[in-house]
């Protein structure tokens, strides 16, 4: 028989602490900043206030921008996942040789790792009337590149590396004897795919669609190149209607908008996810597929699939590369190390300070990721599920809101961080620790309880069961949240534009500046340069894990190590 | 938390240090006793020099951001209670008309301030203007070759169907470029907003897109995704300056022009250092520098000459002051009804 909650608590001190800690910060780092924020947008001399944004709220065209975002959100979602799916089923199943997968990862894992806005940039050389693939290549005159197709093709491109991420791991961790067995029973392998692998991923696609949807939701770099202006969406408004029309209490209104779409999705997700049973890690090992899980024909269509995409994204690369290369790209295209020395000079500073930040926030940020995946998937404790959702809020809400919302509550007593490093890193790490809080939880509705319960009915105590035991089998999820901690850490901008300030300044908001005025051969340089110490970076981490760790990383350090 | 944040300085100065050694190239700040904080709306390359020099001349460090006009606003605007900044640097007049009423600025008159004319300062010193920058078409001159065009010379030019979704300019939600290009309109008509609304609507079909920044579309135009557009002066002598092949020509019917400003922000910590800033940057001082760093600006302070390079390009347009009072009394009317009849017909 179970104990009850409070007295499981009490018998246990470090795990009410634990508890305690992340309620005290989740407080201040979440529902502080918004609520200050919310009070700035409806209090107005003291009087509850509905003005302003009533007039947002049921303007024609804001309401068409608020069903386009959900639009693109699921249509990048889909596909994105689909893709995702694709790839981590390639990898783990199709017995590609390691130096293909090698060069895919890397390749996939670029736009995941490159600043906000090279991606848009590629599509805006390529596509349109006078665009290199459009006009040079295929010859088509009057080409448009602005609207949802682009947008949404572009920020698909963008996200679905975090699919990949979040499943391969998860498909890597299905035990093939399952599917072994299946087979052996004489089912189809389209039948074992159908009723035994899909259904398995089941709580991996299901994250990584809410992932990918949230993501798209909050991006509001490429809609705001791409979408033009016959596509609006609600990120980009809430962000012109705050920077442009200069209506804060407007623009957080429209934000609101959009918390409401990001919560149904997740609720929906932690509904549907919870009612199966995806157990596939129990106490015994799994071996290596004896068999070939696809037919010859599916397994070329995929890898060729997989292939194309690939060549695609390392095309858009290469003319970000060029354009690093040349003085002025589309002008004077005389090769030129120029660009370089602007960043390694006037640019030393800011990459400096982006990498302290950056190792600072990322440890924590998967710490904390985990931490809180875990005691929220596998403890009972009163206000569970209220701190699994508020967990996700500012991940889920765009960024120029939780930007402004920092900005708000940290500028004056009794809190001020502003103007230092901490409130960038806090930012960074309640934000962006979210992607480890969902891989942790996704990967523990495949782990077997039974695990930890035979450790804590040998007597051991919560956290030595979590550092002994489960601690091992989730390491994975930490490493991937390591993983998306650092790359956010290094490329991440709208919600840090307006954290950064004179003592502390970001290489993203260089790079957009670059970008605006016209200087692209610096913003190029400057993006190249972080994409090359964020793999530099992710190939180290790898490194040293493969040599500390056991079988239970490898996936995704395998992946990470490329 | 504030020793954690001094740790972390601490650390990256060493960081720093270690980085003068190993690369030579980057020279740890030195620090000064007086120094002026600022925010720039104007980008880094022409923001920097002018810091510098101003720090040459006065000894005074300049500590600076950039920001775009909107966010350095939103900024100054949440920072009111405990403010971060001195002075806010460059950027169109109308971010600062627009921060005048949340009571973010102090007002501070430089002795330019009687010399100059009366647009280019707020009466009380709220704010007072440091360049002028006219509107320009900037066409490409490969898509004028292909459809046998000349430069654009009237506003009626650009209605041809030739530049059917081929013009990219700036949107009014964000940019005091696309607010200045519509007053302009408002101008040649007579100040008719009928007419003027008419005109708009009648070029919109020939408009690819409505950029966020003023300066959005010179790329496009310099690379040929678009035909042409209208911009500051400055965007489009630097996308010339950039080796773009393009074509600037004015309009006959004449094109307004919009001041970039300077102000003192409410409660700024160092006033001293801020008003010397002011001082220079609305005198002669600074504004004969423009020249020098090849900054297109024309300048506020009437002392200073046009460069010539600039002004043989000025030659023989007609270029006209928008009217500020008539246009911050209509300027939210007008753009609330650019967004209604223009943008989302």
């Amino acid at each position: 028989m179970r104990p009850g909650v409070g007295a499981r608590l009490r018998a246990e001190p470090a795990l009410a602490l634990a508890i305690a800690i992340l309620w005290v910060l989740i407080a201040l780092f979440i529902v502080y900043p918004i609520a200050m924020l919310l009070a700035r947008v409806f209090v107005e001399d003291g009087h509850f206030t509905l003005t302003g944004i009533a007039a947002v709220l049921t303007d024609r065209h804001q309401v068409v921008a608020f069903w386009n975002s959900l639009l693109l959100g699921t249509l990048v979602g889909v596909i994105g996942t689909a893709f995702g799916f694709i790839f981590a089923f390639a990898a783990t199943r199709c017995r590609l040789s390691p130096t293909l997968i090698r060069l895919i990862d890397v390749a996939v894992l670029l736009p995941l790792v490159s600043p906000p806005f090279t991606m848009a940039i590629g599509y805006i050389f390529s596509f349109g009337a006078r665009g290199l693939i459009t006009y040079d290549l295929l010859g088509i005159k009057g080409a448009g590149v602005y609207g949802m197709t682009s947008t949404m093709t572009a920020e698909a491109a963008t996200y679905f590396p975090i699919a990949y991420l979040a499943l391969r791991p998860m498909i890597a961790a299905i035990d093939s004897n399952i599917e072994g067995m299946a087979l052996s029973l004489g089912a189809s392998r389209w039948r074992v795919f159908r009723t035994v692998t899909l259904p398995l991923c089941i709580p991996g696609l299901a994250n990584s669609f809410l992932l990918l949807f949230a993501a798209s939701l909050a991006d509001f770099a490429t809609p705001l190149i791409l979408a033009g202006n016959q596509f609006p969406v609600l990120p980009t408004q809430a962000f012109l209607q705050i920077t442009g029309l200069f209506d804060l209490r407007g623009g957080a209104a429209l934000s609101l908008m959009l918390l409401v779409p990001a919560l149904l999705v997740f609720v929906a997700q932690r509904y549907w996810v919870g009612r199966g049973h995806y157990v596939t890690v129990t106490g015994k090992g799994a071996g290596q597929a004896p068999f070939d899980s696809v037919t010859p024909v599916a397994r070329w269509t995929l890898v060729s699939l997989c292939v194309a995409v690939t060549l695609f994204i390392v095309y858009l690369y290469v003319l970000l590369l060029y354009a690093s290369l040349v003085v002025a790209f589309g002008a004077n295209e005389a090769f030129t190390l120029q660009h370089y020395r602007v960043v390694f000079t006037e640019g030393l500073r800011v990459l400096g300070d982006t990498l302290i930040i950056a190792a600072i926030a990322t440890p924590l940020g998967g710490f904390y990721g985990v931490l809180l995946g875990y005691l929220v998937a596998r403890k009972r404790f009163v206000g569970r599920t209220t701190m699994e959702i508020t967990s996700m809020v500012n991940y889920a809400l765009p960024g120029t809101i939780v930007g402004i919302g920092y900005l708000i509550a940290f500028n004056d007593p009794p809190i001020v961080l502003a103007g230092g490093a901490l409130i960038i890193i806090a930012c960074y790490v309640f934000r962006y620790g979210a992607t480890g809080i969902r891989t942790t939880i996704a990967m523990m509705q495949q782990l077997d309880r039974s695990l930890e319960e035979a450790s804590e009915s040998l007597g051991a105590s919560s956290s030595t069961t979590f550092r002994r035991v489960t601690l091992p089998l989730i390491l994975p999820a930490f490493f991937a949240g390591l993983g998306v901690m650092f790359i956010r850490s290094m490329t991440a901008i709208s919600a840090t534009i307006f954290v950064v300030s004179l003592s502390w300044t970001l290489v993203t908001v260089k790079i957009l500046e670059n970008m605006t005025e016209l200087a692209l051969g610096v913003a190029a340089a400057f993006s190249v340069v972080v994409v090359a110490i964020v793999f530099i970076v992710i190939f180290a981490i790898g490194r040293v894990l493969r040599r500390l760790r056991a079988a239970g990383a490898s996936a995704v350090t395998g992946l990470l190590a490329t | 938390m504030a020793f954690i944040d001094r740790g972390l300085r601490a650390f990256r100065a060493a960081a720093a240090a270690l980085a003068v050694c190993m690369f030579a190239l980057l020279g740890a700040p030195a620090a000064t006793a007086a120094e002026v904080n600022v925010y720039s709306i104007w980008p880094e390359n022409w923001a920097r020099p002018m810091f510098e020099e101003f720090e040459k001349a006065t000894g005074v460090k300049v500590n600076f951001v950039r920001f775009s006009s909107g966010e350095a606003l939103a900024r100054v605007v949440a920072e009111k209670n405990n403010p971060r900044i001195d002075v806010l640097f460059g950027g169109p007049v109308e971010t600062f008309a627009a921060g005048v009423p949340q009571g973010i600025f102090e007002s501070y008159k430089p002795p330019s301030f009687d010399k100059l004319p009366e647009r280019f300062r707020e009466s009380s010193g709220q704010w007072v203007a440091i360049a002028d920058d006219p509107l320009v078409f900037m066409t490409n001159k490969k898509f004028l070759a292909e459809h046998k065009l000349a430069p654009p010379a009237s506003w009626q030019d650009l209605l041809n169907p030739v530049y059917k979704n081929m013009l990219q300019m700036a949107d009014a939600r964000t940019s005091g470029t696309a607010v200045t290009r519509i007053f302009s309109i408002l101008e040649v008509n007579g100040r008719d907003e009928n007419k003027a609304f008419a005109y708009m609507k009648q070029l919109r079909p020939n408009v690819q897109l409505y950029t966020k920044s003023g300066g959005g579309g010179t790329l496009p135009v310099g690379i040929g995704q678009a035909g042409g557009g209208i911009f500051f002066i400055v965007d489009a002598l630097d996308t010339k300056a950039k080796g773009y092949d393009v074509a600037i020509s004015f309009p006959k019917e004449g094109i307004g022009t919009s001041a970039e400003a300077i102000a003192l922000i409410k409660g700024a910590k160092n006033p001293d250092t801020a008003k010397k800033l002011i001082d220079w940057a609305t005198s002669a001082q600074m504004q004969s520098l423009f020249a020098k760093y090849k900054i297109n600006f024309v300048p506020a302070n009437p002392e200073v000459k046009v460069e010539p390079s600039l002004a043989a390009v000025l030659q023989g347009a007609k270029i006209f002051p928008i009217d500020a009072k008539y246009a911050g009394a209509n300027r939210k009317q007008v753009v609330d009804r650019w967004i209604a009849e223009v943008l989302n017909p």
